[in-house]
Protein backbone atom coordinates (compact mmCIF):
# COMPACT_ATOMS: atom_id res chain seq x y z
CA UNK A 1 0.00 0.00 0.00
CA UNK A 2 1.14 3.82 -0.49
CA UNK A 3 2.28 5.69 2.34
CA UNK A 4 1.95 9.05 2.72
CA UNK A 5 5.42 9.57 2.61
CA UNK A 6 6.07 7.82 -1.01
CA UNK A 7 2.26 9.05 -1.99
CA UNK A 8 3.77 12.84 -1.52
CA UNK A 9 7.47 12.34 -2.71
CA UNK A 10 6.50 10.28 -5.61
CA UNK A 11 4.01 13.68 -6.82
CA UNK A 12 6.85 16.32 -6.11
CA UNK A 13 10.00 14.09 -7.00
CA UNK A 14 7.98 13.52 -10.56
CA UNK A 15 6.92 17.09 -10.49
CA UNK A 16 11.22 17.76 -10.35
CA UNK A 17 11.92 14.44 -12.34
CA UNK A 18 9.89 15.91 -15.29
CA UNK A 19 11.21 19.25 -15.50
CA UNK A 20 14.51 17.28 -15.35
CA UNK A 21 13.88 15.17 -18.34
CA UNK A 22 12.42 17.79 -20.27
CA UNK A 23 14.94 20.18 -19.73
CA UNK A 24 17.98 17.48 -20.86
CA UNK A 25 15.73 16.49 -23.74
CA UNK A 26 15.08 19.89 -24.74
CA UNK A 27 17.72 22.87 -26.05
CA UNK A 28 18.12 25.06 -23.08
CA UNK A 29 17.51 28.46 -25.47
CA UNK A 30 14.35 26.71 -26.91
CA UNK A 31 13.34 26.69 -23.44
CA UNK A 32 14.18 30.62 -22.52
CA UNK A 33 11.82 31.45 -26.08
CA UNK A 34 9.24 29.58 -24.89
CA UNK A 35 9.21 26.09 -26.17
CA UNK A 36 8.16 24.75 -23.59
CA UNK A 37 5.41 22.88 -22.12
CA UNK A 38 4.21 22.31 -18.60
CA UNK A 39 4.76 18.96 -16.77
CA UNK A 40 1.75 17.15 -15.11
CA UNK A 41 3.35 13.46 -13.42
CA UNK A 42 1.33 10.67 -15.21
CA UNK A 43 -0.79 12.99 -18.39
CA UNK A 44 1.32 13.05 -21.23
CA UNK A 45 0.48 15.82 -24.33
CA UNK A 46 -2.62 17.14 -22.55
CA UNK A 47 -4.42 20.57 -23.53
CA UNK A 48 -4.19 22.95 -20.54
CA UNK A 49 -7.36 24.27 -19.97
CA UNK A 50 -6.29 25.51 -16.47
CA UNK A 51 -3.17 24.58 -14.64
CA UNK A 52 -4.52 25.69 -11.11
CA UNK A 53 -7.09 24.33 -10.11
CA UNK A 54 -6.18 21.42 -12.70
CA UNK A 55 -7.92 21.15 -16.02
CA UNK A 56 -6.57 18.85 -18.75
CA UNK A 57 -8.54 18.02 -21.75
CA UNK A 58 -7.81 15.09 -24.01
CA UNK A 59 -7.00 15.81 -27.73
CA UNK A 60 -9.63 14.15 -29.71
CA UNK A 61 -7.02 12.40 -31.52
CA UNK A 62 -5.89 10.73 -28.98
CA UNK A 63 -9.34 8.87 -29.04
CA UNK A 64 -8.34 5.88 -30.34
CA UNK A 65 -8.61 2.56 -27.85
CA UNK A 66 -12.15 1.68 -26.48
CA UNK A 67 -10.46 2.33 -23.07
CA UNK A 68 -8.60 5.34 -22.72
CA UNK A 69 -5.26 5.22 -21.23
CA UNK A 70 -5.40 6.85 -18.07
CA UNK A 71 -2.07 9.35 -19.26
CA UNK A 72 -4.52 10.73 -21.62
CA UNK A 73 -7.59 10.91 -19.30
CA UNK A 74 -9.42 14.33 -19.01
CA UNK A 75 -8.89 15.68 -15.53
CA UNK A 76 -11.70 18.26 -13.70
CA UNK A 77 -10.99 19.67 -10.97
CA UNK A 78 -13.45 22.75 -9.45
CA UNK A 79 -11.11 23.17 -6.62
CA UNK A 80 -7.21 22.52 -5.81
CA UNK A 81 -6.36 18.57 -5.29
CA UNK A 82 -5.35 17.62 -1.23
CA UNK A 83 -2.15 19.04 -0.61
CA UNK A 84 -1.49 16.69 1.57
CA UNK A 85 -3.25 12.71 1.78
CA UNK A 86 -2.24 10.55 4.63
CA UNK A 87 -3.90 6.71 2.82
CA UNK A 88 -2.94 4.95 6.40
CA UNK A 89 -4.97 8.12 7.97
CA UNK A 90 -7.75 8.18 5.54
CA UNK A 91 -11.23 7.29 6.41
CA UNK A 92 -14.51 7.32 4.83
CA UNK A 93 -17.54 7.99 7.04
CA UNK A 94 -20.96 6.88 6.17
CA UNK A 95 -23.57 8.96 8.29
CA UNK A 96 -27.07 10.73 8.04
CA UNK A 97 -30.04 8.83 7.46
CA UNK A 98 -28.62 5.55 8.45
CA UNK A 99 -29.00 3.15 11.50
CA UNK A 100 -25.53 2.36 12.19
CA UNK A 101 -23.27 5.72 10.94
CA UNK A 102 -19.81 4.34 11.08
CA UNK A 103 -16.14 5.10 8.91
CA UNK A 104 -14.14 3.03 7.27
CA UNK A 105 -10.17 2.83 6.69
CA UNK A 106 -8.85 2.08 2.99
CA UNK A 107 -7.24 -1.13 4.69
CA UNK A 108 -10.76 -2.12 5.19
CA UNK A 109 -12.50 -0.87 2.09
CA UNK A 110 -10.10 -2.85 0.09
CA UNK A 111 -11.14 -6.16 2.06
CA UNK A 112 -14.88 -5.77 0.39
CA UNK A 113 -15.68 -7.36 -2.67
CA UNK A 114 -14.10 -5.09 -6.07
CA UNK A 115 -16.76 -5.02 -8.68
CA UNK A 116 -15.69 -3.51 -12.12
CA UNK A 117 -17.39 -1.26 -14.21
CA UNK A 118 -16.10 -0.07 -17.98
CA UNK A 119 -17.50 3.95 -17.75
CA UNK A 120 -17.79 6.96 -20.50
CA UNK A 121 -16.89 9.65 -18.10
CA UNK A 122 -17.86 13.18 -19.67
CA UNK A 123 -17.59 16.26 -18.06
CA UNK A 124 -20.83 18.14 -18.18
CA UNK A 125 -19.38 20.86 -19.93
CA UNK A 126 -17.86 19.42 -22.28
CA UNK A 127 -18.29 20.98 -25.60
CA UNK A 128 -19.05 24.45 -23.92
CA UNK A 129 -16.28 26.22 -26.19
CA UNK A 130 -18.62 25.00 -28.90
CA UNK A 131 -21.65 27.10 -27.93
CA UNK A 132 -22.94 29.91 -28.79
CA UNK A 133 -23.41 32.86 -27.86
CA UNK A 134 -20.30 32.36 -25.59
CA UNK A 135 -20.98 30.65 -21.75
CA UNK A 136 -18.97 31.41 -18.78
CA UNK A 137 -16.83 28.47 -17.72
CA UNK A 138 -13.66 26.11 -18.94
CA UNK A 139 -14.18 26.43 -22.45
CA UNK A 140 -14.04 23.16 -23.23
CA UNK A 141 -13.40 22.01 -27.07
CA UNK A 142 -14.82 17.84 -27.48
CA UNK A 143 -12.05 15.81 -25.30
CA UNK A 144 -13.66 16.16 -21.91
CA UNK A 145 -14.55 12.76 -22.36
CA UNK A 146 -12.77 9.36 -21.13
CA UNK A 147 -13.85 5.62 -21.08
CA UNK A 148 -12.15 3.26 -18.28
CA UNK A 149 -12.33 0.72 -16.44
CA UNK A 150 -13.22 1.25 -12.19
CA UNK A 151 -13.21 -0.93 -9.58
CA UNK A 152 -13.69 -0.43 -5.87
CA UNK A 153 -16.59 -2.14 -3.87
CA UNK A 154 -20.14 -1.27 -4.64
CA UNK A 155 -21.35 1.62 -3.19
CA UNK A 156 -24.81 -0.07 -2.26
CA UNK A 157 -22.58 -2.47 -0.04
CA UNK A 158 -21.36 0.30 2.04
CA UNK A 159 -24.74 1.78 2.50
CA UNK A 160 -26.55 -1.57 3.19
CA UNK A 161 -23.79 -2.02 5.95
CA UNK A 162 -25.11 1.13 7.44
CA UNK A 163 -28.68 0.62 6.85
CA UNK A 164 -30.40 3.34 5.63
CA UNK A 165 -33.96 4.40 6.93
CA UNK A 166 -37.11 4.77 4.97
CA UNK A 167 -36.24 8.33 5.21
CA UNK A 168 -33.22 8.07 3.49
CA UNK A 169 -34.11 9.87 -0.53
CA UNK A 170 -30.28 11.79 -1.82
CA UNK A 171 -27.02 10.06 -1.15
CA UNK A 172 -24.51 13.12 -0.74
CA UNK A 173 -19.95 13.07 -1.58
CA UNK A 174 -18.00 14.94 -0.04
CA UNK A 175 -14.05 14.98 -0.73
CA UNK A 176 -11.27 16.50 0.49
CA UNK A 177 -10.26 18.70 -1.93
CA UNK A 178 -9.31 22.28 -0.91
CA UNK A 179 -11.65 24.58 -1.16
CA UNK A 180 -10.08 28.36 -2.15
CA UNK A 181 -11.89 32.39 -0.58
CA UNK A 182 -15.64 31.65 0.21
CA UNK A 183 -15.91 29.55 -2.47
CA UNK A 184 -18.67 26.99 -1.77
CA UNK A 185 -17.40 23.40 -1.26
CA UNK A 186 -18.21 20.97 -4.15
CA UNK A 187 -20.55 19.41 -2.40
CA UNK A 188 -23.32 17.07 -4.32
CA UNK A 189 -26.26 14.46 -3.94
CA UNK A 190 -27.58 11.90 -6.36
CA UNK A 191 -31.13 9.71 -5.27
CA UNK A 192 -30.72 6.67 -3.97
CA UNK A 193 -31.88 4.51 -6.22
CA UNK A 194 -28.66 5.66 -8.33
CA UNK A 195 -26.54 5.18 -5.08
CA UNK A 196 -28.13 1.57 -5.13
CA UNK A 197 -27.25 0.78 -8.19
CA UNK A 198 -25.45 -2.46 -8.48
CA UNK A 199 -22.73 -0.32 -10.92
CA UNK A 200 -22.83 2.39 -8.45
CA UNK A 201 -19.17 2.22 -6.73
CA UNK A 202 -16.54 3.29 -4.50
CA UNK A 203 -13.47 3.14 -7.00
CA UNK A 204 -9.90 2.77 -5.68
CA UNK A 205 -8.49 1.85 -8.74
CA UNK A 206 -8.79 3.29 -12.30
CA UNK A 207 -7.49 0.96 -15.24
CA UNK A 208 -6.03 -1.57 -13.18
CA UNK A 209 -3.84 0.31 -10.97
CA UNK A 210 -4.33 2.66 -7.87
CA UNK A 211 -6.29 6.05 -8.55
CA UNK A 212 -3.86 8.92 -9.80
CA UNK A 213 -4.48 11.62 -7.21
CA UNK A 214 -5.49 13.93 -10.11
CA UNK A 215 -8.29 11.03 -10.04
CA UNK A 216 -9.48 10.94 -6.42
CA UNK A 217 -7.10 9.31 -4.80
CA UNK A 218 -7.53 7.27 -2.38
CA UNK A 219 -11.25 6.47 -3.50
CA UNK A 220 -14.15 7.90 -5.62
CA UNK A 221 -17.27 7.80 -6.32
CA UNK A 222 -18.24 6.28 -9.83
CA UNK A 223 -21.23 6.78 -10.90
CA UNK A 224 -22.11 5.39 -13.93
CA UNK A 225 -23.41 7.11 -17.38
CA UNK A 226 -23.86 9.86 -15.27
CA UNK A 227 -22.01 13.53 -15.79
CA UNK A 228 -18.28 13.22 -14.42
CA UNK A 229 -19.61 15.95 -11.41
CA UNK A 230 -21.52 12.94 -10.44
CA UNK A 231 -18.50 10.83 -9.51
CA UNK A 232 -16.70 12.80 -6.60
CA UNK A 233 -13.35 12.62 -5.82
CA UNK A 234 -10.95 11.92 -3.00
CA UNK A 235 -14.18 10.90 -1.09
CA UNK A 236 -14.33 11.60 2.07
CA UNK A 237 -17.90 11.31 3.51
CA UNK A 238 -21.30 9.77 1.90
CA UNK A 239 -24.28 11.20 3.95
CA UNK A 240 -27.84 10.21 3.37
CA UNK A 241 -30.43 12.40 3.12
CA UNK A 242 -34.04 13.21 3.19
CA UNK A 243 -33.44 15.19 -0.01
CA UNK A 244 -31.39 16.90 -2.49
CA UNK A 245 -28.74 18.49 -1.36
CA UNK A 246 -29.04 21.82 -1.08
CA UNK A 247 -25.74 23.81 -2.42
CA UNK A 248 -24.17 25.77 -5.42
CA UNK A 249 -23.10 22.56 -7.31
CA UNK A 250 -26.97 20.92 -7.26
CA UNK A 251 -28.30 25.06 -7.53
CA UNK A 252 -27.62 26.63 -9.24
CA UNK A 253 -24.93 24.79 -10.98
CA UNK A 254 -25.41 21.65 -13.00
CA UNK A 255 -29.12 22.34 -14.18
CA UNK A 256 -31.12 22.53 -17.17
CA UNK A 257 -33.68 24.48 -18.74
CA UNK A 258 -37.43 22.22 -18.09
CA UNK A 259 -38.27 23.75 -21.16
CA UNK A 260 -36.57 24.71 -24.47
CA UNK A 261 -34.90 28.55 -23.97
CA UNK A 262 -33.72 30.56 -26.96
CA UNK A 263 -29.67 31.03 -27.53
CA UNK A 264 -29.10 33.71 -24.42
CA UNK A 265 -32.09 33.80 -22.75
CA UNK A 266 -32.02 33.49 -19.43
CA UNK A 267 -33.37 30.63 -17.00
CA UNK A 268 -35.16 31.07 -14.14
CA UNK A 269 -34.40 28.36 -11.08
CA UNK A 270 -37.50 27.31 -10.66
CA UNK A 271 -37.77 26.41 -14.75
CA UNK A 272 -34.62 24.21 -14.01
CA UNK A 273 -34.13 20.33 -13.09
CA UNK A 274 -30.39 18.86 -12.29
CA UNK A 275 -28.36 17.45 -14.89
CA UNK A 276 -27.81 13.85 -14.57
CA UNK A 277 -27.27 10.98 -17.06
CA UNK A 278 -25.36 11.64 -20.41
CA UNK A 279 -27.12 12.41 -23.81
CA UNK A 280 -26.14 10.52 -27.09
CA UNK A 281 -23.29 11.44 -28.69
CA UNK A 282 -20.77 11.04 -31.49
CA UNK A 283 -17.15 12.53 -32.26
CA UNK A 284 -14.82 11.80 -35.49
CA UNK A 285 -12.03 11.23 -33.65
CA UNK A 286 -9.42 10.42 -37.03
CA UNK A 287 -9.84 13.07 -38.61
CA UNK A 288 -8.72 16.81 -37.81
CA UNK A 289 -10.51 19.46 -38.47
CA UNK A 290 -8.82 21.58 -41.58
CA UNK A 291 -6.69 18.54 -42.77
CA UNK A 292 -5.58 17.99 -45.96
CA UNK A 293 -6.48 14.09 -46.92
CA UNK A 294 -4.44 11.87 -49.72
CA UNK A 295 -5.82 9.23 -51.56
CA UNK A 296 -9.30 7.89 -52.42
CA UNK A 297 -9.86 5.30 -49.43
CA UNK A 298 -10.38 7.24 -46.31
CA UNK A 299 -10.95 5.47 -43.06
CA UNK A 300 -13.09 7.50 -40.70
CA UNK A 301 -13.30 6.72 -36.95
CA UNK A 302 -14.93 8.21 -34.02
CA UNK A 303 -16.31 7.49 -30.80
CA UNK A 304 -20.48 7.15 -29.66
CA UNK A 305 -22.09 7.14 -26.23
CA UNK A 306 -25.69 7.57 -24.89
CA UNK A 307 -25.16 7.46 -21.01
CA UNK A 308 -27.46 4.69 -19.19
CA UNK A 309 -28.70 4.00 -23.04
CA UNK A 310 -26.71 2.07 -25.37
CA UNK A 311 -25.58 3.32 -28.65
CA UNK A 312 -28.19 1.85 -31.84
CA UNK A 313 -26.43 3.46 -34.52
CA UNK A 314 -23.98 5.87 -36.23
CA UNK A 315 -24.19 7.52 -39.57
CA UNK A 316 -21.71 9.31 -41.01
CA UNK A 317 -22.27 12.20 -44.14
CA UNK A 318 -19.22 13.55 -46.30
CA UNK A 319 -21.60 15.94 -48.19
CA UNK A 320 -23.01 18.54 -45.19
CA UNK A 321 -25.73 16.00 -44.02
CA UNK A 322 -27.51 15.65 -47.61
CA UNK A 323 -26.86 11.96 -47.34
CA UNK A 324 -26.42 9.58 -44.71
CA UNK A 325 -24.67 6.41 -44.55
CA UNK A 326 -24.37 3.95 -41.72
CA UNK A 327 -20.68 3.48 -39.70
CA UNK A 328 -19.64 -0.22 -38.85
CA UNK A 329 -20.02 -0.08 -34.54
CA UNK A 330 -16.67 -1.78 -32.95
CA UNK A 331 -16.68 -4.68 -31.27
CA UNK A 332 -15.82 -4.02 -27.80
CA UNK A 333 -19.13 -3.19 -25.71
CA UNK A 334 -20.10 -2.50 -22.10
CA UNK A 335 -23.29 -1.13 -20.59
CA UNK A 336 -21.79 2.04 -19.73
CA UNK A 337 -19.20 2.96 -22.34
CA UNK A 338 -18.75 4.50 -25.62
CA UNK A 339 -18.86 2.18 -28.97
CA UNK A 340 -15.62 2.37 -31.36
CA UNK A 341 -16.94 3.11 -35.23
CA UNK A 342 -15.54 3.13 -38.63
CA UNK A 343 -17.19 4.62 -41.85
CA UNK A 344 -14.82 3.55 -44.97
CA UNK A 345 -15.29 6.53 -47.36
CA UNK A 346 -14.25 6.06 -50.98
CA UNK A 347 -14.27 10.22 -52.41
CA UNK A 348 -14.73 10.43 -55.59
CA UNK A 349 -13.08 13.98 -56.97
CA UNK A 350 -10.53 15.95 -54.88
CA UNK A 351 -12.65 19.04 -52.95
CA UNK A 352 -13.25 20.44 -50.52
CA UNK A 353 -15.90 18.34 -47.60
CA UNK A 354 -17.63 18.74 -44.39
CA UNK A 355 -17.90 15.07 -42.46
CA UNK A 356 -20.25 14.72 -39.84
CA UNK A 357 -21.20 11.64 -37.33
CA UNK A 358 -24.56 11.14 -36.07
CA UNK A 359 -25.63 8.86 -33.32
CA UNK A 360 -28.51 7.08 -32.19
CA UNK A 361 -29.56 5.32 -28.99
CA UNK A 362 -31.81 2.34 -28.05
CA UNK A 363 -34.45 4.57 -26.74
CA UNK A 364 -34.53 6.57 -29.89
CA UNK A 365 -32.61 9.66 -28.87
CA UNK A 366 -30.66 11.19 -31.73
CA UNK A 367 -27.90 13.71 -31.99
CA UNK A 368 -29.52 17.17 -33.07
CA UNK A 369 -28.22 19.78 -35.05
CA UNK A 370 -28.01 22.28 -32.84
CA UNK A 371 -27.23 22.17 -28.99
CA UNK A 372 -30.18 22.37 -26.55
CA UNK A 373 -29.01 25.89 -25.24
CA UNK A 374 -28.13 26.51 -21.32
CA UNK A 375 -27.08 29.55 -19.41
CA UNK A 376 -24.12 27.39 -18.53
CA UNK A 377 -23.30 25.01 -21.55
CA UNK A 378 -23.93 21.80 -20.37
CA UNK A 379 -24.69 18.93 -22.47
CA UNK A 380 -23.50 19.84 -25.58
CA UNK A 381 -24.11 16.96 -28.18
CA UNK A 382 -24.50 18.39 -31.27
CA UNK A 383 -24.22 16.64 -34.33
CA UNK A 384 -20.25 16.27 -34.54
CA UNK A 385 -18.38 17.96 -37.94
CA UNK A 386 -14.92 18.18 -39.28
CA UNK A 387 -13.64 20.37 -42.71
CA UNK A 388 -11.40 18.59 -44.53
CA UNK A 389 -9.57 18.91 -48.01
CA UNK A 390 -9.49 16.24 -50.58
CA UNK A 391 -6.29 16.70 -52.74
CA UNK A 392 -5.86 15.81 -56.28
CA UNK B 1 33.47 12.21 -5.38
CA UNK B 2 36.31 14.31 -7.31
CA UNK B 3 34.92 18.26 -8.18
CA UNK B 4 34.61 17.40 -11.77
CA UNK B 5 32.29 14.27 -11.04
CA UNK B 6 30.35 16.76 -9.05
CA UNK B 7 30.17 19.40 -11.95
CA UNK B 8 28.95 16.64 -13.86
CA UNK B 9 26.27 15.60 -11.66
CA UNK B 10 25.41 19.10 -10.60
CA UNK B 11 25.46 20.15 -14.56
CA UNK B 12 21.53 18.69 -15.05
CA UNK B 13 19.98 20.37 -12.08
CA UNK B 14 21.90 23.54 -12.76
CA UNK B 15 20.19 23.43 -16.55
CA UNK B 16 17.16 22.23 -14.77
CA UNK B 17 16.55 25.14 -12.79
CA UNK B 18 15.23 27.87 -15.29
CA UNK B 19 13.31 25.33 -16.96
CA UNK B 20 11.35 24.80 -13.70
CA UNK B 21 10.60 28.07 -12.85
CA UNK B 22 9.31 28.55 -16.87
CA UNK B 23 7.25 25.76 -15.89
CA UNK B 24 5.77 27.50 -12.85
CA UNK B 25 1.62 27.85 -14.04
CA UNK B 26 1.98 31.38 -12.48
CA UNK B 27 4.86 32.47 -14.62
CA UNK B 28 3.73 30.65 -17.62
CA UNK B 29 0.92 33.19 -18.48
CA UNK B 30 -0.28 36.33 -17.92
CA UNK B 31 -3.51 38.79 -17.24
CA UNK B 32 -2.95 41.30 -20.67
CA UNK B 33 -1.05 45.05 -20.10
CA UNK B 34 -3.85 47.83 -18.33
CA UNK B 35 -4.49 49.95 -15.74
CA UNK B 36 -6.27 46.99 -14.06
CA UNK B 37 -3.94 44.21 -14.72
CA UNK B 38 -2.14 44.09 -11.49
CA UNK B 39 -5.53 44.45 -9.01
CA UNK B 40 -7.02 41.77 -11.73
CA UNK B 41 -4.41 39.66 -10.76
CA UNK B 42 -3.86 39.88 -7.20
CA UNK B 43 -7.78 39.58 -6.60
CA UNK B 44 -8.38 36.31 -9.03
CA UNK B 45 -5.16 34.39 -8.81
CA UNK B 46 -5.76 34.16 -5.08
CA UNK B 47 -7.52 30.83 -6.34
CA UNK B 48 -6.83 30.61 -10.25
CA UNK B 49 -4.44 31.10 -12.59
CA UNK B 50 -5.08 33.83 -15.95
CA UNK B 51 -5.72 30.85 -18.08
CA UNK B 52 -9.29 30.29 -16.94
CA UNK B 53 -9.69 34.08 -17.56
CA UNK B 54 -7.72 34.00 -20.74
CA UNK B 55 -10.44 31.31 -22.73
CA UNK B 56 -13.41 33.22 -21.48
CA UNK B 57 -15.22 35.22 -24.44
CA UNK B 58 -18.39 37.50 -22.66
CA UNK B 59 -20.18 40.06 -22.83
CA UNK B 60 -20.23 42.85 -20.60
CA UNK B 61 -23.57 41.62 -18.75
CA UNK B 62 -21.88 38.47 -18.43
CA UNK B 63 -18.64 39.96 -17.07
CA UNK B 64 -20.90 41.69 -14.67
CA UNK B 65 -22.32 38.87 -13.25
CA UNK B 66 -19.05 36.64 -13.04
CA UNK B 67 -17.46 39.47 -11.24
CA UNK B 68 -19.85 39.84 -8.82
CA UNK B 69 -19.94 36.21 -8.19
CA UNK B 70 -16.62 36.07 -7.35
CA UNK B 71 -16.82 39.02 -5.46
CA UNK B 72 -18.92 37.11 -3.11
CA UNK B 73 -17.03 33.85 -3.33
CA UNK B 74 -13.95 36.64 -1.34
CA UNK B 75 -12.31 37.90 -4.67
CA UNK B 76 -10.63 40.87 -2.87
CA UNK B 77 -11.44 43.86 -4.80
CA UNK B 78 -12.33 47.54 -3.60
CA UNK B 79 -15.84 48.79 -4.36
CA UNK B 80 -14.74 51.76 -6.50
CA UNK B 81 -12.71 49.42 -8.61
CA UNK B 82 -15.35 46.56 -9.47
CA UNK B 83 -16.73 48.45 -12.47
CA UNK B 84 -13.03 49.42 -14.25
CA UNK B 85 -12.29 45.46 -13.44
CA UNK B 86 -15.65 44.57 -15.69
CA UNK B 87 -14.59 47.00 -18.41
CA UNK B 88 -10.70 45.56 -18.55
CA UNK B 89 -11.95 42.05 -18.48
CA UNK B 90 -15.37 43.22 -21.22
CA UNK B 91 -12.50 44.85 -23.04
CA UNK B 92 -10.33 42.06 -23.34
CA UNK B 93 -12.19 39.21 -22.82
CA UNK B 94 -15.22 40.07 -25.28
CA UNK B 95 -17.39 37.44 -28.33
CA UNK B 96 -15.43 38.99 -30.81
CA UNK B 97 -11.91 37.70 -29.07
CA UNK B 98 -10.09 34.80 -31.14
CA UNK B 99 -11.00 31.41 -29.90
CA UNK B 100 -8.12 30.75 -27.02
CA UNK B 101 -5.16 28.13 -27.90
CA UNK B 102 -4.61 26.38 -25.33
CA UNK B 103 -0.90 24.59 -24.64
CA UNK B 104 -0.34 20.98 -24.30
CA UNK B 105 1.42 18.53 -21.08
CA UNK B 106 4.80 17.95 -22.09
CA UNK B 107 5.38 14.26 -22.74
CA UNK B 108 5.30 12.16 -19.71
CA UNK B 109 8.11 9.84 -20.24
CA UNK B 110 7.40 7.20 -17.86
CA UNK B 111 3.98 6.50 -19.57
CA UNK B 112 6.04 5.88 -23.38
Amino acid sequence: MTTRRNFVGTASGAVFAGALASAIGFHPLLAWAGETSLAIPGKDGMLVRSARFLDLEMPVEYAADWITPTHHFFVRNHMHEPSTLDPAEWKLSISGEVEKPYAISLAELSKLASHSVTNTLECAGNGRGLQNPKVPGVQWGKGAVGTGTFSGPQLRVLLERAGVKSAGKHVMFRGLDEVPGKVPPFIRSIPLEKAMDADTLVATHMNGAVLLKHHGFPARALVPGWIGAASCKWLTEIKVLDKEFEGNFMSPGYRMPNTAAKPGEAVKPENTHPVTALEVKSLITSLADGAALKGRAIAVHGMAWAGEADIARVEVSTDAGTTWKPARLGHDHAKYAWRQWTYAWQPQKPGAYVVLSRATDTRGRVQPDQPVWNPSGYLYNAIDQVKVHVEA
Amino acid sequence: MSKLKWLLVLLPVLAAAPQFWAQSPSLAVELPPGPMKAKATTACAECHEARIILQQRLSSAAWTKEVDKMLKWGAVVDAKDRDELIEYFSANFGPEQPVYVPSRTSVDKRQK
